[in-house]
């Protein structure tokens, strides 16, 4: 149970804005990893967050899915509050039904692609639809027929994931998420456990998808970035110090901490 | 001066006439379905005693503790004793005979298959949970994140993936239960063992008689590790996990 204030702008909510974080704050025992984070992103953006190692990126993303829960402050996805409801201006944390609902309208994707082992690709991908969503096999099959075809591994369909390569296992968790037809997508470093030679195929899928999904992605793939998306943060310390368009940020980022972390990784 | 009987030694042992003995007959069936039932029983009972000790809520994991260390700390020939005649001079549960058809199970077979379930389970527990803590815990993330509950995760996701962690130990578990189950005599239940440990009252001839009961068991435990090897390699070349050791191994290094 978490007995936080009431947010303070839940009416800005309007249709076109899929995440509202307000004032996040969240810590593991004494160190603050979020710092009164907020953050908007409208429909069909792609937001790339960049930062230091451990300045809370990934805490950011498993927030904005309640796998992490937060100490104060409101995260709204699709207008809803993310794994808290409010009852008599208190906050209290949703049944876990509710959380699951929640979640199964945000994809994930990880660093360590995180396949299930012991299915084969195609049942990896029709597991939650077939078991979440109640769909039909037959249905929740053609559908995933159709999204292999798109990530190009259709002809893997019946292979166990020990039997791909990284960036193939990669393109069927993208699948997997997207089978769930989410309104959000979140990234982890889909690319920074892939050899080299596998980094593009994943980009170019998650570029195709950045048209029409809306996705938050943790990533320091600057090519990926200036190619896709519409807006990129830095974080450090678990503060978002910079929110602008890629553009702005390479020709001129606006603080020193920014400046030195770019010409870090972009060598 | 001693000189074996080699008349008794083939008549208990070759089952067309040992079979004829019920004493033998049932014994042996008896020693199979206890074992197969309080392994199963057991299984169960470790899925629930595991989940329960590694759940959020503070008083289902002390419940569980105390389970597994009462069951573990304590010799399951009290155990049984204890089930058996304690409860039964309570008037808590008198374990009455039942009745399906032609079959009868005592109380002493109701008892004492209950007692080796529930101690098994105690063993299981902590079986079950090192394959589930063996498991990536971004597996469970995973299925979060896809929107499944803890529950839904664990049936479809962790638990066959921990099965495979947990086959061998269990086994290997299979494998003792049928011995333990010569426990059951100390509540004359009538497996194996007590059948020829009557039979001995009988006609006196341990010598043979026990040679012929230990041949039993042999058996029982050697048709098994041969099972369980064809499981575990089947197991492993799916997923690629090590291959099980052989069948000679498997006998021989005495897990
Ligand atoms: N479950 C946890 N328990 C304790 N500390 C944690 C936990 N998860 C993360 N942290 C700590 O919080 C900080 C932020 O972690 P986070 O994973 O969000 O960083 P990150 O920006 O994603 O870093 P990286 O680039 O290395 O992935 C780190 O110092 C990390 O050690
Ligand atoms: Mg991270």
């Amino acid at each position: 149970m978490s007995t936080l204030s009431k947010p303070a702008s839940v009416e800005q909510i309007d249709s076109t804005m899929i995440v509202k974080a307000h004032r996040v704050n969240k810590s593991f025992g004494s160190l603050q990893v979020l710092k009164d984070v907020s953050l908007e992103v409208r429909k069909n953006e792609v937001v790339v967050i960049i930062g230091p190692s451990g300045s809370g990126k990934s805490t950011l993303l498993r927030c904005i899915n309640h796998l992490e829960k937060i100490d104060s402050g409101h995260i709204f996805v699709n207008g809803r509050m993310i794994g808290y409801y409010e009852r008599g201006g208190k906050l209290y944390e949703e049944s876990e039904g509710n959380i699951a609902r929640q979640r199964a309208d945000i994809g994930m994707v990880f660093q360590r692609f995180n396949l299930f082992p012991h299915l084969t690709v195609m049942e990896n991908i029709i597991e939650a639809p077939v078991n979440v969503r109640k769909m039909s096999k037959a249905q929740s099959r053609s559908d995933a027929e159709q999204l292999l075809t798109r990530v190009g591994l259709y002809d893997k369909r019946d292979n166990y994931p020990n039997q791909l390569s990284g960036g193939q296992q990669q393109r069927v968790a993208i699948a997997r998420a997207l089978a769930m037809k989410p309104s959000l997508m979140l990234f982890d470093e889909p690319t920074s456990a892939l050899d080299p030679e596998m980094i593009g195929e994943v980009l170019d899928v998650m570029k195709e998808l950045a048209r029409e999904i809306t996705m938050i992605v943790v990533s320091h793939e600057m090519g990926f970035a200036r190619a896709a998306a519409d807006r990129i943060l830095f974080i450090d310390e678990g503060r978002i110090i910079e929110d602008t368009t890629p553009d702005q940020l390479f020709a001129n980022p606006r603080e020193e901490r920014t400046r030195a972390f770019l010409s870090k990784i972009l060598h | 001066m001693f000189y074996f009987d080699w008349a008794v030694f083939w008549q208990y042992l070759y089952p067309p006439t040992a079979f004829q003995n019920p004493l033998v007959r049932n014994g042996f069936i008896l020693t199979v379905a206890a074992s197969v039932i309080a392994q199963a029983l057991g299984v169960l009972l470790g899925v629930i005693a595991a989940l329960a000790k590694m759940s959020k809520l503070a008083p289902l994991r002390g419940l569980a503790d105390l389970y597994v260390w009462y069951f573990r700390g304590t010799p399951l020939l009290v155990q049984m004793s204890f089930l058996y005649f304690g409860l039964g001079v309570t008037h808590i549960y008198g374990f009455p005979d039942f009745h399906f058809g032609i079959v009868t199970v005592t109380g002493a077979v109701q008892a004492g298959i209950l007692a080796l379930a529930i101690n098994e389970g105690a063993y299981m527990a902590e079986i079950v949970r090192a394959g589930i803590e063996a498991i990536d815990p971004g597996q469970m993330e995973a299925a979060k994140s896809l929107g499944m509950t803890y529950g839904k995760a664990m049936q479809r996701i962790i638990l066959p993936q921990a099965a495979k962690v947990i086959v061998p130990p269990l086994g290997n578990e299979f494998n003792n239960m049928m011995k333990t189950t010569s426990l059951m005599a100390v509540i004359s239940a009538g497996e194996l063992y007590y059948a020829f440990t009557q039979i001995n009252a009988r006609i006196f001839a341990p010598f043979e008689l026990f040679l012929v009961a230990s041949i039993y068991y042999l058996f029982l435990t050697t048709v098994w590790s041969l099972i369980q090897s064809r499981i575990e390699a089947s197991l492993g070349e799916r997923k690629g996990i090590e291959r099980a050791p052989g069948m000679l191994q498997r006998l021989f290094a005495g897990h």
